[in-house]
């Protein structure tokens, strides 16, 4: 148990959470976990369990398409407490009809309305030791 | 669903908004003390429920405000937390007591000191164990994603969202519980400092500090305090923010347009009969779109019904005519409980130098929680109406 609690504080680099987001060891692209209803067939991102259409409980795990249209953003010059500034968030739209929220990696005032992004793994914050907390973003495609 | 039975303001109060050296619960006090004596209430055991809107300051709020004027220990008391719409959501509960005869006179109220408890020069953010919070959500690039998406389909400049502030501080030239107010031009509104593009700082409610409370009654208790200026609780509504992970239109609303529409026919009232709305003003692009959300213009003519006068005085409604939270900051429990208040005092007639000639109906709207997946986690709107 002791043994536990001290993993637990160890220094936080790896992803936000495991269940978001694949980064494959054999070094091929990343992409985010949709999660299936095996008995209703809804798709959703994150994860929703139970499944709130039908209360279903098991899922099939379905790699997202990685590009999306950017349906809004938005450039932060006062963002939260401990986030550098200027920062990027979006709202990005997928094939799969559903909607993500995310960093985008890129310079402020260069991003429209519309336009075509791609997934990419980078940090979002730092955790309280100060080391980089990984997780997913998207880039302007060939950005 | 209507009111079970007729319910009625009998008094209200607020304080001074602005960045306040006093903690919440010296404002509270002070705003329910107010809102007492203004019912022509003269002893602390007539108050039989209460209800403390509050989001930052902590546990038993309500407890804490009101155990000094002799409140705790006769009235049941619970403190109601749901971020910007805590405060109307209060007074909500207070009028739900008395509709269903479970009381005879309740208090609702909202108070917060936003300022002494937080890091200066960062932006209001949600719960952090928020997916959205994690990954760097605040509420002003939330709205900012609003405004840059109603831009780019509609074509309209920062210039026309400055407007609102504009208008807004204008209305609220002579209102003394106002922070921000008198005149401010489009210019100096855009060249303020960027917060998140295009909201620029006087596009931006400031954080802030104050409180609200109102007083509701039974038609019965209200004759026996002797209240000379009655105003009706026509309709009291609280929604939850549908959740929904997939594309939908950020330039719509969708939990303001379904509570305005459960208002509307709760109280048999509709947009065409309002003469005042204080909505949810916390950035120029909210009050926009909600012309539209709230149905008092056709989708896509929000921004000709702001240029055409409409939504000032002269025009079909007075938005904002205290000023709003552009002009009052927004201290997060307590603005819903705040327009309660200015309505009712606007429909009484009490605001010298800011009054809306002539207003029998006013409407409040407040939403509250960045919450990932819904527009808003929350949506608490009033319709008050003049006399008996």
């Amino acid at each position: 148990m002791a043994k536990e609690e001290k993993k637990q504080r160890d220094p936080d680099i790896t992803f936000f959470h495991p269940d978001l987001l694949e980064v494959p060891e054999d070094c091929s692209s990343p992409f985010l976990k949709g999660y299936r209803c095996k008995s209703c067939g809804q798709l959703d991102f994150p994860n929703l369990n139970p499944c709130p259409n039908c209360w279903g409980e098991e899922f099939e795990i379905v790699p997202l398409s990685r590009r999306g249209k950017l349906y809004s953003y938005a450039d932060i010059f006062i963002g939260q407490p401990g986030l550098q500034t200027p920062y990027i968030i979006g709202y990005v739209d997928l094939p799969e009809n559903l909607r993500i929220f995310a960093m985008l990696d890129g310079e402020v005032g260069s991003f429209q309305c519309g336009e075509e992004v791609e997934l990419t793994v980078g940090e979002i914050r730092k955790n309280r030791d100060g080391l980089p907390i990984l997780s997913y973003k998207f880039k302007k495609v060939n950005g | 669903m209507k009111l079970p039975r007729e319910v009625y303001i009998a008094g209200v109060g607020e304080t001074v908004f602005g960045k306040r050296k006093e903690d919440f619960e010296i404002l509270g006090r002070q705003a329910a003390f107010e809102a007492i004596k203004t019912s022509k209430i003269d002893r602390p055991d007539v108050i039989q429920s209460a209800y403390c809107g509050n989001a930052t300051n902590g546990m038993v709020t309500g407890q804490t405000i009101l155990k000094d004027i002799g409140l705790v220990g006769k009235a049941s008391m619970v403190n109601v937390e749901s971020a910007c719409s805590a405060g109307a959501m209060a007074v909500h509960m207070a009028i739900k007591d008395v509709a269903y005869g479970i009381t005879e006179c309740s208090l609702g109220l909202g108070a917060e000191n936003h300022t002494l408890h937080r890091e200066t020069g960062t932006a209001f953010t949600p719960a952090m164990n928020d997916i959205e919070t994690v990954h760097g959500a605040v509420m002003t690039g939330k709205y900012s994603m609003r405004a840059t998406r109603y831009m780019y389909e509609t074509g309209a400049t920062i210039e026309d969202l400055a407007m609102i502030t504009v208008k807004n501080r204008g209305h609220a030239t002579n209102n003394p519980y106002a922070w921000f107010k008198g005149k401010v031009s489009v210019e100096e509104v855009v060249n303020s400092r960027m917060i998140a593009y295009p909201m620029t700082l006087h596009q931006c409610c400031g954080i802030a500090d104050g409180a609200g409370a109102v007083v509701v009654c039974s038609k019965d208790m209200i004759k026996k305090l002797g209240v000379d200026k009655p105003v009706r609780v026509a309709g009291s509504v609280v929604t939850s923010g549908p959740y929904h992970n997939r594309p939908r239109d950020i330039t719509g609303d969708d939990i303001t347009e379904a509570t305005s529409d459960l208002l509307y026919e709760q109280s048999g009232i509709g947009p065409e009969d309002v003469d005042i709305v204080e909505l949810h003003d916390a950035f120029t692009i909210a009050e926009l779109l909600y012309y539209e959300c709230m149905r008092f213009c056709k989708r896509g003519e929000g921004l000709q019904f702001l240029r055409d006068g409409q939504s000032t005085h002269g025009g079909k409604c007075v938005f904002s005519a205290r000023g709003g939270m552009l002009s009052y900051g927004h201290p997060i429990g307590a603005s819903g409980a705040a327009q309660i208040a200015a309505n009712v005092k606007q429909l009484r007639g009490e605001c010298p130098g800011y009054q809306v000639e002539g207003a029998k109906v006013a409407m409040s709207h407040v939403t509250g929680g960045g919450l990932s997946g819904t527009e808003h986690a929350a949506c608490t709107m009033h319709m008050l109406v003049r006399g008996w």
